[in-house]
């Protein structure tokens, strides 16, 4: 229960470190940390709040979630390599 | 007496296949989001200052407890305390009905000011910032579905669990309706900063 609630209080400051972040003037940079934040949290969702570890179908799911987030990294750089060279 | 065949592997399995799922619905959108975004990059600079950050945050915070108290209310029911899991659930479905709540006022003001799908002076303005606040509404929208859905799920675990259906024994339904809750959240974490924060 203890690490529940750690878990929580780092969600909640990388939230505060999210905007505080946005608040400076960072240029580009300002997306990449937003969305690396953003990675990380969802992260920590998965890993402690939804024990993705400890689930029966792990070793399925172990190669089933990458392979979402490869397909949307495909469609994303498809789709950029039409949009970016236009 | 016959016996009732449950497969709690196949059943948790078949929540993650629909929740990879609902990633790639999500997925879709983000795809358009980053297009548009790449087109009118100023604008949606522009436009995005102009959403109300303190109200996005407190319902970043609001949504991150709500999957706090969605894993204690699980913790109790499996360590055989129901009372503390139906506490821990009513709060999770009361910051879900708060996060609502905020959203409605969100949309109510923009609306108010004449931002909404197909306003006639939204229309007038470039073509960016009518994709931006499409965008907007779309996805925040489809997001605020998913937790009217999630609530609905919530309240009936929480009758379920107040006549004793769901137990420490058969906890999975419980657990499913968190899985979907967490995904919930996670979406938010990525709309965020998406429509709030990236200036």
């Amino acid at each position: 229960m203890k690490s529940y609630i750690f878990v929580w209080l780092c969600l909640v400051v990388l939230t505060g470190v999210a905007v505080s972040v946005a608040g400076m003037d960072l240029a580009g940079w300002s997306v990449a940390v937003a969305m690396v934040i953003a990675f990380v949290k969802s992260g920590l969702i998965l890993i402690y709040f939804m024990h993705l570890k400890e689930e029966e179908g792990f070793r399925l799911l172990r190669w089933m979630i990458p392979g979402v987030l490869a397909i949307l990294i495909l469609f994303i750089g498809l789709t950029f390599l039409d949009v970016a060279f236009r | 007496m016959m016996e009732t065949h449950r497969n709690n592997t196949g059943s948790k399995l078949g929540m993650w296949l629909f929740l990879l799922s609902e990633i790639l619905l999500f997925g879709g959108l983000f795809i358009l989001y980053s297009v548009y975004r790449f087109n009118h990059s100023q604008v949606f600079h522009l436009a995005a200052e102009a959403l109300n950050r303190p109200l996005g945050t407190l319902n970043t915070l609001i949504l991150l407890t709500s999957s706090l108290t969605m894993v204690l209310s699980i913790f109790f029911l499996k360590s055989r305390k129901p009372e503390r899991s139906l506490f821990f659930l009513f709060l999770t479905i009361f910051l879900g009905l708060f996060f609502l709540f905020n959203k409605y006022f969100e949309w109510a003001s923009k609306v108010h000011h004449g931002i909404y799908p197909n306003a006639p002076g939204l229309l007038e303005r470039e073509r960016g910032e009518v994709l931006f606040y499409g965008l907007y509404y779309s996805m925040t929208s489809l997001h605020g579905l998913h937790v009217l859905v999630g609530i609905g799920l919530l309240s009936v675990m929480f009758i379920l669990i107040l006549r004793g259906k769901i137990n420490h024994e058969r906890i999975l339904p419980l657990e499913n309706t968190g899985l979907y809750w967490h995904l919930v959240d996670i979406i938010w974490i990525f709309l965020f900063p998406l429509f709030y924060l990236m200036t």
